[in-house]
């Protein structure tokens, strides 16, 4: 049973200002197989909303068609005042994402890759400058700024890859995995630096894995199950409805996952 | 292990046939192609050699096999691969053991659209020879080892040494090299058999001695002693062909297994880059900041420097013919209008890059399209660093053909058709990069494909691509050359002015429809260049 709270409940209780990121009734097909089945998405500015899912649920495709990666089947998704498909460059410009680490320009060096970013954001050639070594001393790569990114390391180029998706201050951070491979040091820095960011009015789509990272940072949780946004709340709001402890117990709970699957003989028994 | 490692290599272009409708047009297109042109070359070969006496005959069958065996294994280093291999990075961590590996990535060789051509030229051997058969048959089988190995350990060495950051440009240089001496060989055998005549020149430089334990030769030198009668010569050749491939077996092996426990690239503090960025000079601007990386991985990526280094082969060889007076461009050294063929010649170089403008991005498309630029300036940033190093290359190769037939009065209309000329490429380019975007090999597993998976569709497409640009440059052209050939009966200013203007209207016409294109297809765009 789907317990999304409504588009239109999310309307009435914030009639003033127009939600961060939306989506309405978004579907995806690829061939006969339909990847997201219906979305209705509504996340509010400064939330810091955490996207769950498992593999294959669709959190990524979802992710794809708000930013304008993937043209969806059908339904409308946007930021702010703009919708996604009719004024694209206006919600790219609101934007940052946080891409695969192999999806970056890896012949460009840390620092031409956040001039880059810098400049295609339309940034003034001095703050790009004193905002890409802002960045890079912060998360610690101003000694790697001259290497090539193919030259780093995962972690490495998970911060050079935030860095970039940050140095223009976007209203709405979409983050995927952005933890995978990120020394603890960093990955606490990091934390930091997003919590920072939410409290000064931006908004945060995470998606990932790390249940203590969820519990740690988000606001708001939204379960995927197959296409579909299954269940949708705060923390203690999906503890409640799920009778868990954890929001980690809450997903299981959710996903229905929690069965006595796992024993197979042939992998417990001893070799030979 | 060998049967698996083929049915992979099916398995493979059997879900790549069911998934890409334009695999399911190149594939057979290719094969048709390939079979044809193969048909072609071998009934030219069989009627050259029916003109020869006995001795200059089976001489002739040996440089057969010997020009078969160089152009089969040089040409898809010098040009682009026409299949794609199994990736032996894949059985890393599998339990194969390495002669395994070896016959079973030998087998999967086999299964590949490429292979009809050694079907129809080994069959054609044998009907040759059928009077011999069996010797025909395991001399067809031997030279089938022979260049499927030798095609595999050239492809594999030139990837081993592109691996090596330092030895990129040793592998650039060795390609350089296969295409200048491809020409000069050419050149020597047209002047050759000229002087001679084909059975005169055979018979003057027969393949014997330490020639005759070549790979191929000895393989072809099975068949030939049998046609001697000399059962001893087939064993002993046969002997010597499968010592060959043994030895490019071992070698094969030894270099997979080199690759397979060798990082990609060394990082060092000698080859860390500036850290000052792209901020430090130039105007800051995003199409100008775009422009400026294209750039960069014009230099950076090998296979785009490759691309743009193609001029370099063509002055190669133009400056060699014409020192040692060989081929066409020797007539050409004495025509004072040599420098307005430059705008023309450099569309041969910039076409892979004009034709594919978001294919070179691959995986970072998806970076790229989420950054709030408007599709326009896109094009304008990628077209402006295109734009750049096709006008430095329009300009030297210019200057070069000028020095070269002294027609150094003729270099005023450059300026005009090279802005014509670039105009009319990316204007064609455009359109062609936002309506059928291609997919790039992913890196490491071809050497310096432009453009492989889509096979014969990539070539259908620069090939009707380059066509349209010629179509276009017509008018421009002409109006040159008539104020040359009619003696400067129009004003040199008059055509300039035309030929640009010509240029910048179709670049303008095609930048507006692209964009529009572009707009509406991002999403498409993206995920016809992903290679992952």
């Amino acid at each position: 049973m789907a317990v999304t709270m409504t588009t239109a409940e999310h309307d009435e209780t914030n009639t003033t200002t127009a939600p961060a990121v939306w989506a309405r009734g978004l579907v995806r097909k690829f061939g006969k197989s339909t990847a997201v089945a219906g979305i209705d998405l509504t996340i509010q500015p400064g939330e810091f909303y955490g996207l769950l899912g498992q593999n294959g649920a669709g959190k990524t495709t979802t992710i794809k068609m708000i930013v304008g990666l993937l043209r969806p089947t059908a339904g409308r998704a946007g930021i702010g005042e703009f919708d996604t498909w009719k004024d694209p460059v206006e919600v790219k410009r609101r934007i940052g994402v946080l891409p695969e680490e192999f999806n970056l320009y890896e012949r460009l060096t840390g620092a031409e890759l956040l001039d880059f970013t810098a400049a295609m954001h339309g940034l003034k050639r001095d703050e790009a400058i004193s905002r890409r070594n802002e960045l890079l001393d912060l998360l610690d790569l101003e000694n790697e700024a001259g290497k090539l990114v193919g030259d780093y390391s995962r972690g490495m180029r998970k911060k050079v890859a935030l860095a970039a998706a940050i140095i223009h201050r976007p209203d709405v951070l979409f983050l995927d995995e952005p933890f995978e491979g990120v020394d603890a040091l960093s990955a606490r820095l990091i934390q930091r630096l997003l919590v920072r960011y939410t409290e000064g009015g931006a908004t945060v789509v995470f998606s990932g894995h790390e249940m203590n990272l969820v519990e740690r940072l988000c606001t708001r949780v939204g379960i995927m199950i197959a296409g579909r946004l299954e269940s949708e709340g705060t923390q203690a709001e999906l503890c409640a409805r799920y009778g868990a402890d954890t929001i980690e117990d809450a997903f299981i709970a959710a996903v229905g996952g929690d069965d006595d699957r796992g024993a197979i003989s042939w992998l417990h028994d001893s070799p030979g | 292990m060998v049967a698996r490692l083929a049915w992979l290599k099916l398995r493979l272009l059997w879900n790549g046939l069911r998934k890409d409708w334009q695999r399911r047009i190149g594939f057979p297109s290719l094969i048709l192609l390939l079979g044809y042109v193969s048909w072609i070359l071998v009934a030219q070969f069989r009627g050259a050699m029916e003109s020869l006496g006995t001795d200059a005959r089976l001489q002739f069958t040996l440089w057969g096999a010997l020009v078969f065996w160089l152009v089969w294994v040089a040409l898809p280093v010098v040009i682009f691969p026409l299949d794609e291999n199994l990736d032996p990075a894949q059985f890393a961590f599998a339990p194969v053991g390495p002669g395994q590996l070896v016959a079973g990535l030998a087998a999967s060789a086999l299964i590949a659209p490429s292979v009809v051509i050694p079907v129809i030229v080994l069959g054609a051997s044998i009907v040759e020879f059928s009077h011999v058969f069996p010797a025909a048959v395991l001399s067809a089988l031997l030279l089938l080892g022979v260049i499927i190995f030798s095609g595999q350990v050239f492809t594999t060495l030139i990837s081993a040494i592109f691996k090596m950051r330092q030895g990129r440009d040793i592998a650039l240089l060795m390609v350089l090299g296969i295409g200048l001496s491809g020409f000069l060989a050419q050149s020597s055998i047209r002047g050759t058999t000229g002087r001679l005549g084909l059975e005169g020149a055979v018979l003057a430089n027969p393949l014997d001695g330490v020639w005759a334990f070549l790979p191929p030769v000895a393989a072809q030198r099975v068949v030939t002693s049998a046609e001697m009668g000399s059962p001893l010569g087939v064993i002993g050749w046969a002997l010597v062909a499968m010592a060959w491939i043994a030895a490019l077996g071992w070698a094969w092996q030894r270099l997979l297994n080199w690759m397979l426990t060798t990082p990609d690239s060394t990082p060092s503090r000698s080859r860390a880059r500036s850290d000052r960025g792209l901020a430090a000079r130039g105007r800051w601007t995003a199409g100008r900041v775009l422009a400026r990386k294209e750039l960069r991985f014009y230099v950076r990526d090998p296979r785009q420097r490759l691309v743009w280094t193609g001029a370099v082969i063509f002055i190669a060889l133009a400056a060699s013919s014409v020192l040692v007076g060989s081929g066409g461009f020797g007539l050409l050294a004495s025509r004072e209008w040599l420098p307005l063929l430059a705008p023309a010649l450099v569309l041969f170089v910039g076409l892979p890059i004009a034709l594919n403008v978001f294919g070179w991005e691959r995986n970072a498309a998806s970076f790229l399209f989420v950054l709030p630029v408007k599709p326009r300036t896109l094009l304008w940033g990628k077209n402006l660093a295109a734009t750049w190093a096709l006008m430095i290359e329009t300009v030297a190769l210019a200057l070069l053909l000028a020095w070269i037939s002294g027609g150094w009065a003729n270099l005023i209309y450059v300026p005009g058709l090279m802005v014509a000329a670039i105009g009319c490429q990316l204007a064609v380019g455009n359109i062609v990069s936002v309506v059928s975007p291609l997919r790039l090999p992913r890196e490491g597993t071809d050497v310096f494909a432009q453009a492989s998976e889509q096979g014969c569709l990539a070539i259908g497409a620069q090939a009707v691509s380059f066509f349209v640009i010629g179509l276009l440059l017509v008018i421009p052209s002409s109006v040159a050359v008539l104020t040359v050939a009619f003696d400067a009966g129009l004003s040199p200013w008059f055509a300039n002015g035309f030929a640009i203007v010509w240029g910048v209207i179709f670049y303008a016409a095609s930048l507006v429809v692209a964009s529009s294109i572009l707009r509406r297809r991002m999403p498409e765009v993206v995920s016809w260049v992903q290679t992952v």
